[in-house]
């Protein structure tokens, strides 16, 4: 059975790494917010004056930047053990979501690998398995790759909701999730608005058309239907989640130096088979 | 003469790049074309067509209920009825965004679905990108077939135990965990295993990497790789310059 170190791994031991990538983590977060926040400023001259080219570039580059960036910060630090279990969290978001998809019910639920990875192994790692989900299933629908810094943001919010002790109680779990739909419902609306111009879905196109007629610009309608289905669909997400956590044996969860240390499961830590 | 994997991911970005700056619905439609074509030559364009059909179809519909009936900012209306009217703008916006889409995303699977990824994994590591990156990209990859065996494996021996999936949700909800739970722990313990091999091998420590694959990187393409970033790169300034004073009201 692998036999995971109780410490966190020393990080890069070179002078000025740490330094270094937090700075990349600063600015990866900066560009993220300050695209969002130019495009919600500009908007309302955009739509009525022809292409909204301008806006799906500023959107796209600032975005993908700001993921880029924070992955390079994150990537290089992660531990063996971490990084092994993102491709499973990245397979499980798409093979979960097609397992829930045939119980019926209306949510997209894409999420479900990062979420647990995130409980799993911390922040870092679940916006880290955001962002490469997004860049590994873009090579079967490349329209998910704009998406990859609300992605980031999901896992990186599921982890710091897991290092709060939120998914000691799966009460608590479904709370956590909503609140992160809201952030990631603000943080994609202007994808959708700018780069597709509306979203994939019928359903939601529907939603986002009634908006419209009510006299909304379009990335108010887009936001509006976001927070509609972004947060229920992160609360479900959530939720399954954190049942999952739980069904895991306690051996298995709790190999995880982040579990043990933040007790972001309820129980007693088992007493150390080495030691 | 093999496409170094760079160069096709290169030339596939900078023309979905400068497309999406032309913001021109016949560069889009040609540039569609161009990559359907390319598809076909290269033997894949049936299975590209069909990712692209999955994907483009919901977004094509909603578009056009969307910009074609509820268009407010449209002074051209064609049709009306009660609050939704089909205007000339709406359906030009809706063209236009649906065609930059189409060909963007035939680009990229164009490219995706004629890349080696063994090629690509080893172009990436020259490169000094981190060779995590290389290996959550080409582990995923590998892994996604393996696991539709793996869940087929897990529904099977469900059912032999007595799984039926009845008719109500809470029966479909139950069959879906009894088949979550035996997956996700078993990709776990699989990860804890290949974790251990993998630090035994030295993947946890820096430093540079070698590879047993050796790709050719000829300087023509090299230099093509240049010009089609200098391209982009002068498409995005110069759609910002005209873009700016309109879309920035100072």
């Amino acid at each position: 059975m692998s036999q995971q170190p109780l410490t966190l791994p020393a990080a890069d031991t070179r002078a000025g790494a740490p330094r270094r990538r937090r700075l990349l983590e600063i600015a990866g977060a900066a560009a993220i917010a300050a695209t969002n926040v130019f495009l919600v400023l500009n908007q309302p001259a955009d739509i009525a004056n022809g292409p909204a080219s301008f806006s799906a570039l500023v959107a796209l580059g600032g975005f993908l930047l700001g993921a880029v960036l924070l992955l390079a910060a994150v990537l290089p630090v992660l531990p063996t053990s971490t990084l092994v279990l993102m491709p499973v969290a990245i397979v499980l978001n798409v093979v979960l979501g097609q397992l829930m998809g045939s119980t019926g019910l209306p949510f997209y639920l894409d999420a479900i690998g990062t979420v647990l990875i995130a409980v799993l192994a911390g922040p870092a790692a679940g916006a880290a398995t955001g962002v490469l989900g997004s860049i590994v299933w873009s090579f079967f629908n490349p329209t998910v790759l704009p998406f990859a810094a609300g992605a980031a943001l999901i896992g990186f919010l599921a982890g710091l909701a897991a290092r709060a002790g939120l998914f000691r109680r799966f009460y608590f779990a479904p709370v956590a999730g909503f609140l992160t739909g809201v952030l990631a419902g603000v943080v994609s609306a202007p994808i959708a608005a700018f780069v597709f111009g509306g979203t994939a879905g019928l359903g939601t196109g529907a939603i986002v058309s009634a908006f419209r007629a009510m006299g909304d610009t379009l990335l108010a309608a887009i936001t509006k239907q976001a927070l509609i289905s972004d947060p229920m669909d992160k609360a479900i997400v959530f939720t399954i989640a954190a049942l999952l956590a739980y069904a895991l044996p306690r051996r298995t969860t709790f190999q995880f130096a982040f579990v043990r240390r933040f007790r972001v499961l309820a129980g007693k830590v088992p007493a150390d088979p080495a030691a | 003469m093999s496409l170094h994997p760079l160069t096709a991911l290169t030339a596939a970005c900078c023309a979905a790049v400068v497309t999406t700056a032309a913001a021109s619905w016949q560069l889009s439609v040609a540039v569609a074309l161009a990559a359907a074509l390319l598809a076909a030559r290269a033997g894949v364009a049936a299975r590209v067509l069909a990712a692209a059909g999955v994907i483009l179809a919901p977004l094509f519909l909603s578009l056009l209920v969307l910009h074609g009936l509820f268009f407010l900012e449209g002074h051209t209306v064609l049709a009306q009825w009660g609050p939704a009217r089909v205007t000339a703008e709406g359906l030009g916006f809706a063209l236009e965004l649906g065609t930059r889409t189409a060909a963007c995303v035939l680009l990229l699977l164009l490219f995706s679905f004629t890349v080696s990824v063994p090629d690509l994994v080893t172009a990436l590591a020259a490169r000094r990108i981190p060779p995590q990156l290389s290996f959550v990209l080409a582990s995923t990859l590998i892994l996604v077939p393996a696991m539709a065996g793996r869940l087929e494996k897990i529904r099977q021996a469900q059912e032999a135990r007595g799984l039926v999936v009845g008719r109500g949700p809470l029966s479909r909800l139950a069959a879906a965990r009894l088949q979550a739970v035996p997956l996700v722990l078993g990709l776990v313990e699989d990860a804890g295993l290949r974790a251990q091999a993998l630090d035994a091998r030295g993947f946890g420590l820096p430093g540079p990497r070698t590879s047993y694959r050796q790709l050719q990187d000829p300087p023509a393409q090299r230099i093509f790789r240049a010009a089609a970033l200098l391209l982009a790169a002068a498409a995005v300034v110069l759609r910002l310059m005209t873009a700016w004073p309109t879309a920035v009201p100072s």
